[in-house]
């Protein structure tokens, strides 16, 4: 063959990769009209070259912000310079449906996109090319990671039946609100309770009963705390609720809101009723507690004392 | 007289695709069987000298059509019409007494140059 | 009762048009099969249905038994027509394809995805080019996905995560006279394709 005859073949299987190949090239002209448009685009948009050839980008596709684009695209022109688009910050370019109704797992294309510049032979650059990358897969998996994390960090941090915080957990909140606690001069409560003769529960009406019953006063707590009240499952029935911005008084107030709750409730569970009560210990917080385990144990001794007076009440530690 | 015709196929849009590949101006009376134990029928009653056969059907396919038209000395010219073109099937078809297989979809001159070249059709 | 998008159904026309499609198609890619074999494939009548997503699990589960699956899926493109080829072995195949296949290999986890992409690329190919054909849409094919290896038919698919709600499924079943290998090839449409291929269609049944 000629030479020529062989640069001709080379060129014709050029066109051919480009036409077949898996990347959307588009080449632009200086007004950004629309001048090649490859079988990936073709097949995509459902468009045919004709019907987009010579047609300005964004009359052909509103959904590109042409103040955006043209942004992007005038240092390629001007300067010679690349300039790239990823899905993080853009998901898209063009809105292309999902063509996978097996494994397509978004509604649309998600894109990276290259812009190029093309010199013509007296160096001027009148064209550009807009690669068009299909990352859809990343994408989805991206999200997925974020939310398998999301998740994990959720189960780490969670006691599985009560849904509350675990007694780990919550410590390290605990912790963080003591240091704050320290250096402000609003008012915060412990309240440390649990659950009048749990034993008893669970050895007349089996184990399941007691998680029923445990699972239900995790529920009425969460009802009854608000958005900023630290609760946790510090044992097996024993519970605590941080109060933030809240003195004694208030504290106490809410307390035995909650522990009427507690005493007028029935549990229904295979046809028996089970009713229970709480006793709770309130510690306000005090400069006295240097550490925060100082704290507990304050709250914790206001519950013994409840405990030891009768139980279903509340019971507020007070410094000697 | 017009020459007796048969299209053996279970599909309508086959049989459709077969009905407008044959030849214009050919003189014939068109019969269509919609599976093998309707075709073997229709050449019982003479109105297949030719056929044109699909082999995937229901009740009885084209093989089976073939050695029914074999054991009974039928007077069948058989251009098998498929889409299952493996080797192995057109050996079998031409084993079993098949003129010709061709390939679906199948076109006008395609069905010109079978019927010539088996002379069914004279060259003008 | 808000008003539902129309249900999509095939006529009769329609569905004998698409099994006939299909079955050229089927022909062409077991006569390749074959002929890189040298065995028989055995043909049977291609299912042609539209399916709703919830459907899609029933659809496999028609295909496979309860033994273990490999699958490759593959997605395919062309002139507002889109979809995606699930092609899934039975496991128990893959000794009998090792050897007719001359596959010198051990029969490993690799040596399987070896045996599945050539059988693959053979099959999925040559249907989706010999539909392409016959509706003359030039299709052009994606990147083949392993979907799985070893796992129930069930896991192959994630459940409740289609962004479509029905669309047109095709099922092609292959099978090798006188060997343990068999295979389902599963085409399904994306929904918006289905109006589009259904214009190809009547174009050709007028």
């Amino acid at each position: 063959m000629t030479k020529p005859g062989v640069e001709f073949a080379e060129l014709h299987w050029l066109m051919d990769v480009l036409q077949s190949i898996d990347v959307g090239l588009v080449i632009l002209d200086r007004d950004y009209k629309i001048q090649l448009w490859n079988g990936f685009m073709e097949n995509h948009s459902g468009l045919p070259p004709d019907q987009v050839h010579d047609k300005s980008l964004f009359e052909s596709f509103g959904d590109i912000p042409e103040t955006w684009f043209r942004q992007k695209a005038e240092p390629v022109f001007e300067l010679k310079t690349r300039t790239f688009t990823i899905w993080e910050q853009r998901p898209y370019l063009f809105k292309f449906k999902n063509s996978r109704p097996i494994t397509g797992r978004s509604s649309t294309m998600y894109q990276n996109s290259s812009l190029i510049p093309l010199e013509s032979v007296n160096g001027d650059v009148n064209h550009i090319c807009l690669i068009i990358y299909d990352v859809t897969d990343i994408a989805v998996n991206q999200g997925d990671l974020i939310s398998a994390n999301g998740h994990l960090a959720y189960l780490s941090q969670t006691d599985s039946l009560t849904e509350l915080f675990n007694r780990g957990f919550w410590e390290q909140e605990f912790q963080r609100e003591h240091k704050r606690c320290s250096r402000t001069s609003t008012p915060c409560s412990l309240v440390m309770f649990d659950i009048d003769h749990f034993k008893n529960v669970n050895d007349t009406y089996g184990h399941q009963a007691g998680d029923e019953v445990i699972r239900t006063l995790a529920s009425i707590v969460r009802q009854t705390a608000r958005e900023t009240d630290i609760c946790g499952r510090y044992g097996g029935e024993e519970f605590t609720i941080l109060l933030v911005d809240t003195d004694a008084e208030a504290a106490t107030i809410f307390t035995e809101r909650l522990r009427k709750k507690v005493a007028a409730l029935v549990i229904n569970i295979d046809d028996k009723e089970i009713k229970f009560t709480i006793s709770s210990g309130i510690a306000e917080y005090s400069s006295n507690f240097i550490k925060h385990t100082q704290w507990i144990e304050a709250a914790d001794k206001a519950l013994y004392h409840a405990k030891g007076n009768g139980r279903n009440k509340t019971t507020v530690y007070q410094s000697k | 007289m017009a020459l007796p015709v048969l299209i053996c196929d279970d599909s309508s849009f086959a049989r459709k695709q077969m009905k407008r590949a044959l030849p214009d101006d050919w003189d014939i009376e068109l019969t269509f069987a919609s599976n093998g134990v309707e075709g073997v029928e229709a050449i019982r009653q003479g109105k297949g000298e030719v056929v044109f056969l699909d082999l995937t059907m229901p009740e009885l396919d084209g093989y089976g059509v073939l050695e029914m038209i074999r054991k009974e000395d039928l007077p069948a010219m058989v251009i098998v019409v498929s889409g299952d073109i493996q080797p192995d099937a057109q050996q079998r078809v031409k084993k079993l007494g098949a003129m010709a297989f061709v390939k679906k979809p199948i076109d006008k001159a395609k069905t010109v140059e079978i019927l010539t070249e088996f002379g069914i059709l004279s060259e003008s | 009762m808000r008003a539902q998008a129309m249900t999509m159904s095939l006529t009769e026309d329609q569905r004998d048009c698409y099994q006939e499609i299909t079955n050229v198609a089927m022909g062409q890619a077991a006569d390749r099969l074959a002929r890189l074999l040298d065995v028989y494939v055995i043909l049977p009548i291609p299912k042609v249905n539209m399916i709703s997503a919830s459907e899609l699990h029933m659809a496999l589960a028609d295909t496979a038994t309860s033994d273990n699956v490999s699958a490759v899926c593959q997605g395919f493109i062309g002139s507002g027509i889109a979809g995606e080829a699930l092609l899934v072995f039975n496991d128990a195949s893959f000794s009998d394809l090792a050897q007719i296949m001359n596959y010198k290999g051990p029969l490993d986890q690799h040596g399987e995805l070896e045996l599945l992409m050539d059988v693959s690329s053979v099959l999925i190919g040559a249907c989706i080019h010999g539909i392409g054909d016959q509706i003359e849409v030039s299709f052009n094919q994606g990147h083949p996905v392993v979907l799985g290896q070893h796992c129930q038919v069930d896991d192959l698919v994630k459940s409740g995560n289609h962004q479509w709600s029905q669309t047109l499924a095709i099922e092609i079943h292959y099978e090798i006279e006188n060997l343990n290998i068999s295979c389902d090839l599963l085409l399904l449409f994306t929904e918006d394709s289905v109006a589009k291929i259904n214009q190809q269609v009547d174009y050709l049944l007028d």
